[in-house]
């Protein structure tokens, strides 16, 4: 997975350092078990570090679209539907491409895709639930309700996990492609 | 002024300093939390060595490896003139900052 989310020329250095500091501090203070813990934790901190900007984007284009249903409602999500669904394809696209031009793996963007989608549907929740915070009068919930209810606002994104490994993937295969391209001109 | 470095930054590129020959990753990111006080996510430091050596402000090289890293290499950084210049700057900074005013703060909360 480190090998995945790291340029290939800081992996094996920056894996030797996690590797040194599990087996010299973590492991014999905290007992196999915890340890473990721990490991797997730095090396999902890796894959979040280098996927938070697109998680974030891709969960602010959700929230500003329920913001937008909610605030300024309308009887066709036509335009507003294809606007969000483009802006959503095209980030996973992006982050799938960027992470596999940085680690010359197209794995690397199906795995962008996953980890993306992932936190953005963590952040999605979190953003959505702070908007109902400040707006929940009578009009905002039955504009929600009419631009498809409280159930697609918070979980839509986690029903993209799929779609992401697939987009990011496709980002993916074409950053592997153009860094090969790059590195052999 | 030569670049804005924040206390993260200057934690790592003072810990480089500080360890001299011995500033590889590991190393740092003990030096940075025996300073700071806190467990210092391994990530974060290397997003930070990482962002410092795009910025120009150190360099690495690789060095052997050694049994407990599997034989994986250690990349060694150094701090370059740039980075001494935003060290200066930043401590500069925080001087004039201060200037006029007793440590540690009394009175008012």
């Amino acid at each position: 997975m480190l090998r995945l989310f790291l340029r290939p020329d800081v992996f094996l250095s920056t894996s030797g350092d996690l590797l040194e500091q599990y087996r010299d501090s973590i492991l014999p203070v905290r007992g196999l078990f915890r340890a473990d813990r721990w490991y797997l934790r730095q090396v999902l901190g890796f894959a979040l570090r280098k996927t938070l900007p697109w998680a974030a984007l891709f969960a602010g284009a959700f929230v500003a679209r329920f913001a937008l249903d909610m605030l300024h409602p309308t009887t066709d999500f036509h335009t507003r539907s294809r606007v969000t669904t483009y802006t959503s394809i095209g980030l996973l696209l992006a982050a799938g491409f960027w992470t596999a031009w940085r680690s010359g793996s197209f794995l690397a963007g199906a795995a962008a895709g996953f980890a993306t989608v992932a936190a953005a549907s963590v952040l999605s929740i979190a953003g959505t639930a702070g908007l109902l915070a400040f707006w929940h009068d009578a009009p905002a919930m039955s504009a929600i309700a009419a631009s498809g209810g409280l159930d697609e606002a918070f979980f839509l994104p986690a029903f993209l996990i799929v779609p992401g490994i697939v987009l990011g993937g496709i980002g993916g295969l074409v950053g592997a492609g153009a860094k090969r391209i790059w590195r052999a001109i | 002024m030569a670049e804005i470095l924040g206390t993260f930054e200057q934690a790592v590129l003072l810990a480089i300093i500080r360890l001299r020959d011995d500033a590889y990753g590991r190393a740092i990111l003990q030096e940075v939390g025996l300073r700071l006080g806190r467990e210092v996510a391994p990530g974060a430091v290397q997003a930070t060595l990482e962002r410092l050596e795009n910025k120009g402000l150190v360099t690495s090289q690789l060095g052997a490896g050694t049994p407990i890293r599997s034989g994986r290499p250690r990349r060694f950084y150094r701090v370059g003139p740039s980075g001494i210049s935003a060290l200066n700057d930043a401590r500069t900074a925080v001087e004039h900052l201060w200037r006029g005013l007793r440590w540690p703060l009394k009175g008012h909360a």
